[in-house]
């Protein structure tokens, strides 16, 4: 290191090589501030020294971190390129699997589609030829039973003609009946309400009698004590003064 | 006196303050006790032992002594007395007599004076109360029922009544 280059040799005291007039000059004291001067010029080499290496780490650390993310960022892009290769071709060829896989089964269904169609359209034309003689078969069953049914019905309706005159008589019959009846209940019923109201008007002069007789009962009550009776009750006992003295008397 | 003198219970002349039954079996029991101590009084007396004064007696008693001349001093007079009474209280005649106000005894006795005027003169009433009569008398003899009551007349004018608003309604 250049700072201790100067450095001199340990061993070797500078007041070694004194002579005694010098050595009276340099004595304790002056040695002293010596060390002390040394000391803070080497606290000063030091502290410039260190500012000096501090500034030169620095620039170091920042060269290095510049260096370091190029290099980084060099080394991301090309992996990320290389993963993005081998991922298209990862998937490139599993989508190949697929479509050959779907391709082949599609091919399958549509074989056994074809095969069951085919079946099927041979199985539909044989029952249609069977249908087709069923239907046949039929129509002339019904033709057979339409005529047989057409015949009863012209005799049914016939019958059914003579039975609707037969229901028109007697309908009429019976509206002459309830005609009659109801001419008939018409005078009861006129007759009955005119009972029924003089039945009410009787019913009516009986309550109102009765109303007239409650009222005169109210009225006279209490009208008259037993000596104010006196002499109408000796009036009408001697009115019946014969007929009360033969019962007494027997 | 004599026996001979006695009067028959049918004879009695009973007073006008003597109206019921009950007056009547009173009157009985009263002359009963009035007869039981006068003889013991003649018996004390006989004894020379003293004795009180002559027995209370009611004003219907003292009014039927009236009314009979019923001499007192005579026992076996008395005695024939006590039984005709018995025999009047249970032969006397009862008429029922339904009012519709309560009955005083004023008129009761009115009352029962023409009774025994006009009907028989044994004869006690037994008055009963009944509102409904509004007026009049409901009376019951013997044998027969005499409704002599308003309210009987009332019914028995009902179909005058009837016949009247009839008109009354005819005429409107």
């Amino acid at each position: 290191m250049g700072i201790f280059q100067h450095k001199q040799d340990p061993k070797k005291s500078p007041s070694d090589s004194l002579l005694p007039e010098e050595a009276h000059i340099f004595d304790e004291y002056f040695r002293e501030e010596l060390r002390n001067h040394g000391r803070w010029y080497f606290e000063k080499v030091i502290n410039e020294n260190g500012e000096l290496f501090k500034r030169d780490l620095e620039q170091t650390i920042a060269a290095v971190n510049a260096d370091l993310k190029e290099h980084v960022t060099k080394q991301l892009d090309g992996a990320i390129a290389q993963v993005n290769q081998e991922l298209k071709e990862h998937t490139a060829k599993q989508l190949q699997d697929q479509f050959d896989e779907y391709s082949k089964t599609l091919k399958d269904a549509q074989e056994q589609a074809l095969k069951s169609m085919t079946e099927s359209t041979e199985t539909l034309k044989q029952q249609h030829d069977e249908l087709r003689s069923a239907l046949q078969k039929n129509v002339k069953d019904q033709q057979d039973l339409l005529h047989n049914a057409f015949e009863d019905n012209k005799t049914q309706i016939a019958s059914m003609k003579e039975a609707q005159d037969a229901a028109l008589k007697w309908l009429n019959q019976s509206a002459q009946a309830l005609n009659d009846q109801y001419q008939n209940i018409n005078t009861t019923l006129q007759k009955n309400v005119a009972a029924q109201e003089e039945m009410l008007v009787s019913s009516f002069q009986s309550n109102m009698a009765a109303i007239v007789e409650h009222y005169l009962l109210g009225a006279l009550g209490d009208q008259f004590d037993l000596k104010a009776q006196l002499p109408a009750i000796i009036k009408q006992m001697e009115e019946n003064k014969q007929a009360i003295a033969d019962d007494m008397k027997l | 006196m004599s026996n001979a003198e006695i009067k028959n219970y049918t004879e009695f002349v009973l007073p006008s303050s003597i109206v019921s039954k009950a007056d009547v079996s009173r009157l009985v029991r009263e002359f009963e006790a009035v007869d039981n101590a006068l003889t013991t009084k003649k018996v004390k007396n006989k004894a020379g032992v003293e004795s009180a004064d002559a027995p209370a007696m009611s004003p219907q008693l003292q009014a039927f002594l009236e009314a009979n001349t019923v001499d007192l001093e005579n026992t076996g007079a008395r005695s024939a007395y006590v039984k005709q009474l018995r025999l009047l209280k249970d032969k006397v005649r009862v008429m029922n007599m339904t009012f519709a106000v309560i009955t005083d005894p004023e008129s009761l006795q009115e009352l029962i004076v023409w009774v025994r005027e006009s009907v028989h003169p044994q004869t006690v009433i037994e008055a009963h109360l009944q509102p409904a009569l509004v007026a009049g008398v409901y009376l019951r003899s013997q044998n027969h029922v005499f409704d002599l009551s308003v309210r009987n007349a009332l019914k028995a004018k009902r179909g005058e009544l009837e016949k009247e608003l009839g008109a009354l309604r005819g005429s409107k």
